[in-house]
């Protein structure tokens, strides 16, 4: 008998290990792999001091008088597999890695969301506003030993804005007349009209330079500090330091292993465990678990990257501005970035224009307290007295499906009760079904300026106007942001544009989110930047 | 036609059956409280049963109520088994939870061994090609491991409750319906079903009466096999997130959406977790103390 009830408490404690076992393996979902659809477009840095280039102004080469260094070390970085290796169809985040470590842009953008000199050396912009004209740096070759030359750079622009193409820089550059090579080192854009952020635009992800007539994209000869050593889909990607870089002393690292990892508990576990030397984008529960871990810095910045809560306007229930009040005065976006960011990142104030652009953020127009009753009468009003019932649709990936069941007890009790579709993210962005919904929750990653989401989100024709908001004081005050050359002019019109979504916009954006990150302290010189696809390894050095 | 023999034996026989029906029901209890093993399993189920019934008498928050001052915290006397990120009661969702996954389950199960019992009554007696054909097809979905089997029926379906639980019937209905064949094709060849088919007694008769009795030992405990099977497969359907949606307190589901959390709040993953295994180990002990109530060999 005792045996038996020995064998029964070996059977329960090994039942328990097993069923908690099964829970903490699984594929799962990968928080934060934001950058597919609405952020697939355009670039990505982060946005702290949005400082604009004068007119006229002749930038500087950077000098680079550092010792001759030798590159040593390898960096592994932990990252989700890679797809696309084409520049003109990169998104995500590793695929923006590798692609801007093996090749370069014409100009860069700094973590402080400065414009920087990369493969231009220096640049001169006309006094109204529409010729630019960059001076490339000599002795820059391919991985192939071949020069770059001025017609290196209006190929791929060329290509980049090809109106036959679809590739995703085709309406970016929509507003480029010319593009000229008027010297061997010299490349001239002429503009159809003024454009403030136009060096941020040159700075898009997929702006890398290629060759001149490249056949195939896809077998990377680039410029970058960078080459390709090995290749293994689904497993990793191996870079070794280019000897030929044209920038003195670096990069630092002879080698960067980027290993692909589709779950992210498994991502910090193999930091933790010394497998990997750089985590980036870790979900913030997992992130405050490295806390104190010897050998392990963590670093977090805050970003303009949000989930977007948008209902659209073209037909029931939010074609009555009336709903829209309603949803805004029953979300409590105080509680809600707590418990879903547990206050890491910003609070949000239904404006993609976030705190990071300090020049243009503005906080003068209040946000209504939240206010149930009011909430209830106006949906009253709009013809829905007992309350309304509709599908709030998102994907599973980052804390959306946190919000999402944050919003739906807040929603209740005004009234509007929530069915939670939660969808992968590929379903979710496939097919452009993130677009058809009534109501969704859609990740929008960082940009280095605001005026990109006005452009592609908000506008009346924007492409991906998720809400199908069609505001002509909005569109008016968004074209003066883009366009005028006036910093207190554009600064006036962000202002505006903030008042008009608090007060009307069919969007809720209650948090932008920090990005985490960590790095084993052997390593010194990294710096994240708000998208961290973007993130420029060829400082980091081993030290240890 | 006058009243046979064979007749007034059956009478009886059913009388006999109703006594005897009673005096096993509570000969099957003391059976399953005379072991100690089955007594646990047995107390375990009836626990969580009782859970599932009184869930919103006992439980003392609403499943998503979010109470954002006292959000991640541990187990305390005023959240005993602590709180999500989400400032949601842990104790109260595995309590409210119970009723999710034992209706699906239970339903599901139900369902399942009803047409299972049809389909395996009928296949084993008439035999031939509709035997061989659905024999065959069940085959081929057996050949498919259930989980696998479950994920895909899913993506077709989508992921609802009303899913879940057709799900369980399509995987555990060709399970069911195979063992009650075995059965049939010993029992149809006894002498008193051979007697009722030369009576001339109707097909469905003989199914129900002559052979549908000496099945159900063997159906009761294959039923509470499945039944144990299917609480597992909900949550694991749940802990993958193609059941259910959240925030429905699904154990599977609160497992899974608490992974990222192990290393903060681990009771947020601990506590549903444990009520899934020992809802497993305890239906599946109970399913033993049957198993050796109505097969044994006296």
């Amino acid at each position: 008998m005792k045996s038996r009830y020995r064998s029964v408490s070996v059977l329960i404690v090994l039942l328990t290990v097993l069923a908690l076992t099964l829970t903490a393996c699984g594929g799962g979902s990968t928080p934060e792999s934001t950058q597919l659809s609405p952020t697939q477009e355009s670039s990505a840095v982060l946005p702290a001091e949005t400082s604009l280039p004068e007119t006229a102004t002749e930038q500087p080469a950077p000098t680079s008088e550092q010792p001759t260094v030798i590159p040593e070390g390898a960096l592994r970085v932990a990252m989700q597999s890679l797809v696309q290796t084409d520049p003109a169809l990169i998104s995500s985040d590793t695929e923006v890695l590798v692609a801007s470590h093996v090749y370069d842009y014409l100009v860069d953008v700094d973590p402080q969301n400065n414009i920087i000199p990369r493969l231009a050396e220096k640049w001169t912009i006309s006094d109204d506003g529409l010729t630019y004209i960059f001076d490339l740096h000599t002795e820059v070759t391919f991985h192939d030993g071949s020069r770059l030359t001025a017609e290196d750079v209006v190929w791929t622009f060329n290509r980049l804005r090809d109106p036959s193409k679809d590739y995703p820089t085709k309406d970016l550059y929509s507003k480029i007349a010319n593009i000229e090579a008027t010297g061997d080192l010299q490349v001239t854009f002429t503009l159809t009209q003024t454009n403030p952020f136009f060096l941020y635009d040159l700075s898009d992800n997929h702006a890398l330079i290629l060759q001149a007539d490249t056949s195939d994209p896809t077998q990377i000869n680039g410029t970058g500090p960078f080459t390709v050593d090995s290749y293994s889909p689904e497993d990793r990607i191996t870079l070794k330091a280019n000897p030929n870089y044209f920038m003195e002393g670096q990069p630092r690292l002879a080698n960067i292993e980027v290993i692909f990892f589709a779950d992210d508990t498994a991502m910090v576990d193999a930091l933790r465990g010394g497998q990997v030397d750089l985590a980036m984008r870790i979900p913030t529960p997992l992130y405050q678990s490295l806390q104190g871990e010897a050998g392990i810095n963590p670093i977090s910045i805050p970003t303009n990257a949000f989930d977007l809560v948008r209902l659209r306007t073209d037909r029931e229930p939010g074609n009555d501005p009336r709903v829209i009040q309603a949803f805004k005065l029953a979300t409590d976006r105080e509680s809600a970035f707590q418990l879903v960011e547990q206050g890491l990142g910003a609070i949000g104030r239904d404006s993609p224009v976030g705190p990071l652009y300090t020049a243009y953020y503005s906080e003068d127009t209040p946000i209504p307290e939240r206010d149930i009753e009011k909430a209830k009468q106006l949906l009253a009003d709009a013809g829905y007295p007992n309350g309304l019932t509709i599908d709030l649709h998102t994907s599973d990936t980052g804390n959306r499906q946190d919000l999402a069941a944050v919003l739906k007890e807040q929603w209740a009790e005004a009234g509007i009760n929530v069915n939670i579709v939660v969808e992968p993210e590929s379903v979710y962005f496939g097919d452009n079904g993130w677009l058809e919904v009534d109501l969704g929750i859609t990740n929008w990653g960082s940009r280095p300026y605001p005026q990109f989401y006005l452009d592609v989100m908000l506008v009346c024709s924007a492409v991906w106007n998720e809400s199908r908001f069609c505001d002509a004081e909005f569109d008016e005050q968004a074209r003066l942001a883009g366009t005028t050359l006036n910093e207190d002019e554009r600064i006036q019109a962000y202002h505006e544009i903030q008042r008009i979504l608090i007060e009307r916009g069919p969007i809720i954006i209650t948090s932008f989110w920090p990005l985490n990150t960590a790095i084993h302290d052997q390593f010194e010189g990294f710096t994240p930047k708000a998208f961290a696809g973007r993130t420029d390894l060829r400082e980091i050095r081993l030290v240890k | 036609m006058t009243a046979s023999p064979l007749f007034d034996t059956q009478e009886e026989q059913g009388l006999q059956s109703t006594v005897d029906r009673s005096s096993g029901r509570s000969k099957l209890i003391h059976s399953l409280y005379s072991r100690p093993t089955s007594a646990i399993g047995t107390s375990i189920f009836l626990i969580f049963l009782l859970l599932a019934l009184l869930g919103p008498i006992i439980a003392p928050y609403a499943e998503n109520q979010q109470i954002v001052s006292d959000a991640r915290q541990p187990p305390s006397s005023e959240h005993v088994f602590g709180t999500d990120n989400l400032g949601r009661d842990v104790y109260s969702r595995v309590v409210l939870g119970a009723r999710n996954i034992l209706l699906l389950a239970g339903l599901g199960t139900l369902l399942a061994v009803l047409s299972g019992t049809v389909l395996g009554l009928v296949s084993g007696y008439r035999g031939g090609l509709l035997d061989e054909g659905l024999m065959r097809f069940f085959d081929g979905l057996l050949a498919i491991p259930a989980l696998l089997f479950a994920l895909l029926l899913l993506g077709i379906l989508g992921p609802s409750s009303s899913s879940v639980l057709m799900v369980i019937v399509i995987v555990y209905t060709p399970i069911v319906a195979r063992v009650v064949r075995s059965v049939v094709l010993s029992v149809k060849q006894r002498g008193y079903v051979e007697a009722a088919r030369l009576q001339g007694e109707r097909q469905s008769v003989i199914l129900w009466r002559e052979i549908f009795p000496s099945v159900l030992p063997v159906l009761a405990v294959e039923s509470a096999l499945r039944f144990s099977y299917a609480i597992f497969l909900v949550a694991s359907l749940g802990f993958l997130g193609v059941s259910v949606q959240p925030p429905t307190p699904d154990w599977g589901l609160m497992v899974k959406e608490s992974r990222n959390y192990v290393d903060q709040l681990p009771w947020t993953m601990f506590f549903p977790a444990a009520a899934i295994a020992i809802l497993v180990v305890g239906v599946n002990l109970m399913a033993d103390g049957i198993k050796r109530f109505l097969l044994a060999p006296d």
